[in-house]
C-alpha cells in the first residue's frame, strides 16, 4: 500500500506496437481521486497509455506501480480495480442486464444485483423496465454507450478510465455519461483520466491536465505545437507560411519537417489597437479570440486564438483578462521569441 | 429413368416400413458420426481458441499443417487407422478393427482439423475490442476463454456443423475400418455404396433420404439457435 501517495506511477515507460514506438514517458503520476484529462492529436499515445494504465498488457520497457507497487505482472485483484471505457464499446452478445451485470458475475459479487443494475442504468438514464432486457443490437450509439458506462460504474472502480467516451455520441448522452462519470468520483471516489478532444469539459473539471504529442507527455500545461516544413529564409532563420501573409519565424530546425513547441510562458497577448512597438519580439501574429474557458482548478482562463487556419492557446490570468478587455471576438496580436521555441 | 422413380417409391416404402438392415445403418451412423464429433469439439475447440487468440512461436507452422490437414483423403485416414489398430499394429490387442469405435477413431481424426482450423478463423475474426471490454471488466483466464468462445458461438456452430457434415458423410474410413458388416458396422454410406454396387437402387436412395433429412434437421436446429 502506498497512503497518501500516488495512485500510479509510470517511470521510462515504452510501448511499442512491431518495431513503431506509440509511447514514450519519462515519470508520471495519478494521484488518487484526482482528475486527470489527456489532450492530443490523433495517434498521440492516449489510447495506448489509457490501455496501460487499465493493465490491458504490459509495456515493452519501464514500470508503471499502482498504489507504490509494481502492477504487473499484473493480479487480477489489482485489475479488478481499474476499469476502461473505450470511445465504441463491445457490448457482449446477450442482453443489457446482462452486460451490465457481467463485471459482478466474473467478481461473484451478485448480491442484490437486480436493484444494482437498476440504479446503474438510472445513472446513466437508462430507465431499466425500458431497456434492461433489451438485445444489444437494439440500442442506438448513444444507449450503447450509456449501457457500457453503467457497466462500468455498477463495478463502484477504484479507477475509471475514459477514452473519447462522448465523441461518438449525441448532446444528451455526452451530458449524461460526463455526469455519471463525475458521479462516480462523487459517490466512490474514484480517480478519473479522461481522453477527449472536448477541451470545454476536460477544463472544466480536470485537476490535471497532460499533453500528449508523437507518445510523449509535456506538463500540465497550454503548449503550441506547429508542423512543418519550415523554409530556409536567412542565415539561421527558418519560416512557416500560414495564411497568405502571416509566417512564424524560428531558428534552425533540427529537420525541415521537425515539430515547433511553443511555451505557453514565452507568450504574450495583447488586442490589437493596445499593440505599440513590435521591435523586440520576432513573432507577432494577428488573430481573433474565439473562446474562452475558465479552468476550475486554477480559476485561469484558457484562450484559443485563431490564427489563419491555426490555433494558439494561452493562459490568462482573470486580472490580465480584465484589464486587456479580451473576449471572444477580440482581435489580438501574440508575440514571442524565435529562440524560445523548442524542437520535438 | 424409370429405375430411379420406382426406386424412390421404393426407398419411401422400405423407410416407413421401417426396414430393419436400413433402420440399423441409420442408427450405426448416427451413433458412431455422434459420438466422433463430440469428441472432436471436446479437444477442437480449446485448441483452435489458443491456435486463434495467442500469437507465439510456431503458431503460423501449425496453423498451415492443420490447413493441410483439411485435405487429407479419407481412405487415407482409414488406411492409417487401420495400419495402427489391425492385429499386428501397436493397438491391435485393443480388438477395435471392424468396430463402431474403430470408425469413431478415423472420424475424429478427420473432424478435427476442421473443428480447430474453423474454430482458429473465428477467433481470429473475432472483434478486436472485446478482450479489451472483457480485461476491463475483471474477466480471468477462465472467463476470457468462455466469454470469447460464446461471443463467437455462432462461428462455432457452423464449424461443428461443417464437421458433422463431413464424418457423417465420408465412406473412405468406414469402409476400410468398419468393413461395412451388415446389422453391426454398416452406415448409411457404406450401405449405399454396396447397395448401388448391387444394382439395389431403392435402398441406397432411401438411405440417401435419411441422410439429407438428418443434414435438413442439424441445419434447422442451428439456424434455430441462431434465430433465439
Amino acid at each position: 500500500m502506498n497512503p497518501g501517495g500516488p495512485l500510479y506511477q509510470l517511470h521510462n515507460v515504452v510501448h511499442c506496437y512491431n518495431d513503431t514506438r506509440a509511447l514514450s514517458i519519462d515519470r508520471m503520476a495519478i494521484p488518487a481521486g484526482s482528475v486527470t484529462g489527456l489532450i492530443g492529436p490523433n495517434g498521440s499515445g492516449k489510447s495506448t497509455l489509457l490501455k496501460l494504465l487499465a493493465f490491458a498488457f504490459n509495456p515493452t520497457e519501464g514500470e508503471i506501480r499502482f498504489r507504490g507497487r509494481m502492477a504487473y505482472p499484473f493480479s487480477r485483484e489489482v485489475r479488478s480495480r481499474v476499469t476502461l471505457l473505450t470511445q465504441e464499446p463491445y457490448l457482449l452478445k446477450r442482453n443489457v442486464f446482462d452486460n451490465i451485470a457481467y463485471g459482478l458475475k466474473v467478481r461473484k459479487d451478485t448480491d442484490r444485483l437486480v436493484e444494482r443494475v437498476e440504479k446503474a442504468l438510472a445513472t446513466v438514464g437508462l430507465p431499466y423496465q425500458e431497456f434492461a432486457f433489451r438485445k444489444w443490437h437494439e440500442l442506438s450509439g448513444g444507449e450503447t454507450q450509456r449501457a457500457a458506462m453503467a457497466a462500468r460504474l455498477i463495478l463502484e472502480p477504484e479507477v475509471l478510465l475514459l477514452d473519447e467516451p462522448t465523441a461518438s455520441v449525441d448532446v444528451e448522452s455526452a451530458k449524461l455519461i460526463r455526469d455519471a462519470s463525475l458521479a462516480a468520483r462523487e459517490l466512490f471516489g474514484t480517480t478519473l483520466v479522461i481522453s477527449s478532444h472536448d477541451w470545454h469539459w476536460l477544463y472544466e473539471i480536470c485537476d490535471n491536465l497532460l499533453h500528449l504529442f508523437k507518445g510523449m507527455i509535456f506538463d500540465s500545461g497550454m503548449e503550441n505545437i506547429l508542423s512543418g516544413p519550415w523554409e530556409k529564409q536567412g542565415d539561421k532563420l527558418y519560416a512557416k507560411n500560414i495564411g497568405q501573409k502571416e509566417k512564424i519565424f524560428v531558428s534552425a530546425p533540427p529537420e525541415g519537417k521537425s515539430y515547433a513547441l511553443i511555451p505557453e510562458n514565452s507568450l504574450s497577448i495583447i488586442p490589437m489597437d493596445a499593440e505599440t512597438t513590435t521591435s523586440h519580439f520576432d513573432n507577432r501574429l494577428e488573430g481573433i479570440i474565439t473562446r474562452m474557458i475558465l479552468q476550475k482548478s486554477s480559476m485561469e482562463i484558457i484562450a484559443s486564438i485563431m490564427i489563419s487556419d491555426l490555433f494558439f492557446t494561452v493562459r490568462l490570468s482573470g486580472e490580465t483578462v480584465r484589464s486587456l478587455s479580451l473576449a471572444p471576438g477580440v482581435r489580438v496580436v501574440i508575440r514571442f521569441q524565435k529562440d524560445s521555441v523548442k524542437w520535438l | 429413368m424409370d429405375f430411379l422413380l420406382s426406386g424412390f417409391i421404393k426407398a419411401l416404402h422400405l423407410l416407413l416400413n421401417r426396414d430393419p438392415s436400413t433402420w440399423t445403418a441409420v442408427a450405426a451412423t448416427l451413433k458412431v458420426s455422434t459420438g466422433s464429433i463430440l469428441a472432436s469439439l471436446a479437444a477442437g475447440l480449446p485448441l483452435g481458441f489458443v491456435l486463434g487468440y495467442f500469437d507465439f512461436r510456431g503458431r503460423r507452422f501449425i496453423r498451415t499443417c492443420v490447413d493441410t490437414l483439411l485435405a487429407l483423403p479419407t481412405v487415407f485416414i482409414g488406411l492409417v487407422v487401420y495400419a495402427v489398430i489391425t492385429s499386428r499394429g501397436p493397438l491391435g490387442e485393443y480388438g477395435l478393427l471392424f468396430t463402431l469405435s474403430g470408425i469413431a477413431i478415423g472420424q475424429i481424426i478427420l473432424a478435427l482439423p476442421i473443428v480447430v482450423a474453423l474454430t482458429a478463423s473465428t477467433v481470429e475474426n473475432m472483434d478486436s475490442r472485446l478482450r479489451l471490454t472483457l480485461v476491463s471488466l475483471g474477466a480471468g483466464k477462465k472467463d476470457l476463454l468462455l466469454t470469447c468462445l460464446w461471443e463467437v458461438r455462432y462461428g462455432l456452430l457452423a464449424a461443428a456443423v461443417t464437421a458433422y457434415g463431413r464424418v457423417m458423410t465420408e465412406v473412405g474410413i468406414s469402409m476400410m475400418v468398419g468393413g461395412n458388416i451388415k446389422w453391426h458396422t454398416r452406415t448409411i454410406t457404406t450401405a449405399i455404396a454396396l447397395e448401388t454396387g448391387k444394382g439395389m437402387f431403392a435402398n441406397g436412395i432411401a438411405l440417401g433420404l435419411v441422410l439429407i433429412t438428418i443434414a435438413f434437421a442439424v441445419n434447422m436446429s442451428v439456424s434455430f439457435l441462431r434465430r433465439k
